[in-house]
């Protein structure tokens, strides 16, 4: 993957193509970020919060952080949703405008570092619906910028096609990567 | 007023095109493991599903069940597997399905001899 990847749009299926008119036409080609955090252990925020240095610099593609959920248009969700959080996430998808789209962060909120017990629900898609999955603990600013271009559609997700057999036929599998 | 203020007044430009390509420092990035198939021997396997501390791999049949979204990127399994099992390399794996981080890897090595 190249930058020109990010910047840009891949992907010619007039189903995508009508996704992205669409989600353009909603937004404005402006999205406001709501992040909660839901016990999580503050590197998922660290690393979310470096999107917005000059490095990464995500307001040249739109994406700003809003500090309430009334003007949000999507909810990065961090941590395993513990059952303290509970109405805290409840409360802010319900505050939030619709469309919205719920984007879960972090190995935790994807059910990997806390089983599900009498304190934790141990992933946030048990409390409510997710549209995009983020993994990696913590995922790197530039697997959150990927994420968030998936969620709304700018960009082709690439998981589908990885294998993680090396014996199997390299499909997709660290295309562009130079490793 | 710093000098490169005004130079970044003079071409408008207020920050770089960054990532232009993927960092070079990426490669030390941790990311979830690869499998060798063909060593994966169902003993083995076992092994594995019993140490990932994540609980992202379990054994099913004759499968090796391996879910992304639940690694930690540890290395747990690879000091585990040795050379049956190596870093992916791969950490943009953001996806609209959980079910796409499920991956299943064929345990096609010597199924009879250590179970």
């Amino acid at each position: 993957m190249t930058g020109a990847d990010l910047d840009g749009a891949r992907g010619s299926e007039p189903v995508a193509q009508e996704l992205r008119r669409r989600a353009m036409a909603l937004f404005g080609r402006s999205l406001h970020i709501r992040t909660v955090d839901t016990g999580s252990c503050a590197v998922c925020e660290s690393e979310i919060r470096l999107l917005s240095a000059p490095h990464y610099d995500l307001h040249r593609l739109g994406f700003f952080f809003t500090p309430a959920p009334r003007h949000a248009d999507l909810l990065m969700v961090t941590g395993p949703a513990i059952r303290a959080a509970e109405r805290l996430l409840l409360k802010t998808i319900e505050a939030t405008p619709d469309p919205k789209a719920v984007i879960a962060v972090g190995a935790c909120a994807l059910g990997g570092v806390y089983s599900e017990d009498e304190f934790v629900h141990g992933a946030v898609d048990r409390l409510v619906p997710v549209d995009v999955y983020i993994p990696g603990c913590p995922p790197s600013p530039l697997a959150l910028l990927h994420g968030l271009l998936v969620a709304v559609g700018r960009l082709e997700e690439r998981v589908a096609t990885l294998s993680v057999d090396l014996d199997a036929e390299p499909v997709g599998r660290n295309e562009g990567n130079p490793q | 007023m710093a000098i490169w203020f005004y130079r970044g007044l003079r071409r408008g430009v207020a920050t770089t095109r960054y990532p232009r390509a993927i960092d070079p420092w990426t490669r030390d990035l941790l990311t979830p493991p690869a499998f060798h198939s063909e060593r994966l021997t169902v003993a083995l396997a076992d092994r594995l599903a019993g140490g990932c501390p994540a609980g992202a791999i379990r054994r099913d049949g004759l499968e090796l069940v391996v879910d992304l979204g639940r690694c930690t990127g540890c290395g747990a399994c690879e000091e585990i597997g040795g050379d049956t099992v190596a870093a992916s390399g791969e950490f943009l794996l953001a996806t609209g399905e959980r079910s796409a981080l499920i991956k299943r890897v064929p345990i096609a090595g010597d199924h009879g001899g250590e179970t």
